[in-house]
């Protein structure tokens, strides 16, 4: 609950995403359902969360309230939030929003993405640069 | 949002996740000694109480002519239902007046509700199953309220039937309305005596100290201590 809340700023939110999560997962309970696993689902949720448009309208409302969590990887001096993640939902597929999460929300290093999405750490990195030239628009493009 | 500088590169929210739940990781525990902002992650990952609320499993849905095995007593219950609203319509006020003190009106925020979660060595328990207290439990306030507006909380406790004031164990904070929002820091309770645990709450400003509890905009629960 704590990964989707730092995702989504709502605890609210946060908690609606945990109980569907757990609504889907307890009827086929007894899969090796580990830690990483339960992170990368609620990574996907929350994704889908904010990709919805009137989702996403609450969250950003929601955002400017809510309390900051700590954050220590930023891309380029931005930190990762709801609205960048948003604005890059509108460009970017899922995987590519996957690692977004992993590296700049969770704070993941590139072996560790890697290995979590079973990629090669090349891979990620490509993803990273196409993820970071994303950035780079929206900067030119709200300038 | 703010920013922490680490000294190399992040231990990631998974491995002190992993770490909190027991996991051994030497290599993250030496970078924590060294490291201020993963220690403080770490730290608010320890004093964070998550209460997932209990999740309500819609029944399934009664076969064609099951209705009549439940017809009889439906209607029982639908009748001492009935009863008991006349009771309550015709004696407002006595019943339930322990349950109305959770709920505190406060302008600008409407209604708002609070809940006690106690942490007892990882048990998290919330509602009916955390309403005694006993040494080295921890204990945080949840508030519900609707979302678009904020509130001041700041938490008083008082022992009952002691001349003390109340104590007031955590730093007033403003928060964002929501569903459950735990209110930051956590606090002990001590003592023979049952304790009354209050949100004083205001919009504006946060609420001065030393006013008379309950009051205005003060939501109110007891916790009593367990026989030793």
């Amino acid at each position: 609950m704590r990964k989707a809340e730092r995702m989504l700023r709502s605890r609210e939110d946060a908690v609606d995403i945990v109980h569907a999560l757990f609504v889907d997962l307890i009827p086929r309970w007894g899969r090796d359902v580990d830690l990483p696993y339960l992170y990368r689902s609620v990574t996907n949720r929350c994704i889908n969360a904010i990709r919805d448009r009137a989702t996403r309208a609450r969250l950003l409302e929601r955002e400017q309230a809510a309390a900051a969590p700590v954050a220590r990887v930023r891309m380029d001096d931005v930190v990762v939030g709801v609205s960048l993640i948003a604005q890059l939902a509108e460009r970017l597929d899922a995987g590519h929003l996957e690692v977004l999460v992993a590296r700049f929300v969770d704070d993941l290093t590139q072996e560790e993405i890697a290995a979590q999405l079973g990629l090669s750490r090349k891979t990620i990195g490509k993803r990273l640069d196409r993820i970071r030239d994303e950035v780079i628009a929206l900067r030119g493009e709200a300038a | 949002m703010s920013a922490l500088a680490c000294i190399g590169e992040p231990i990631s929210w998974l491995r002190l996740e992993s770490m909190a739940l027991g996991e051994r990781d030497l290599p993250a525990a030496a970078h924590l000694e060294a490291c201020a902002a993963c220690r403080t992650c770490m730290q608010a990952i320890r004093t964070d109480v998550v209460a997932l609320p209990p999740l309500r499993v819609p029944e399934k849905i009664a076969s064609r002519w099951a209705w009549r095995r439940w017809a009889m007593p439906v209607f029982g219950v639908a009748a001492a239902a009935a009863a008991a609203i006349v009771l309550l319509v015709v004696r407002p006020g006595s019943v339930g007046a322990g349950e109305d003190e959770r709920v505190a009106t406060v302008k600008g925020a409407g209604e708002v509700v609070i809940d006690l979660v106690r942490d007892r060595d990882g048990a998290i328990g919330m509602g009916a199953v955390a309403q005694t207290f006993r040494a080295g439990d921890r204990w945080k306030v949840v508030v519900t309220c609707a979302p678009g507006a904020a509130t001041w909380v700041d938490v008083a406790v008082v022992e009952q039937g002691s001349p003390a004031g109340p104590d007031y164990p955590l730093t007033p904070v403003r928060v964002a309305c929501g569903n459950r929002v735990v209110v930051p820091g956590a606090f002990e309770l001590t003592g023979p005596r049952a304790n009354r645990v209050c949100a004083v709450m205001g919009v504006a400003t946060a609420p001065a100290r030393g006013a008379a509890l309950p009051g205005e905009g003060v939501a109110c629960m007891t916790v009593r201590p367990e026989p030793l």
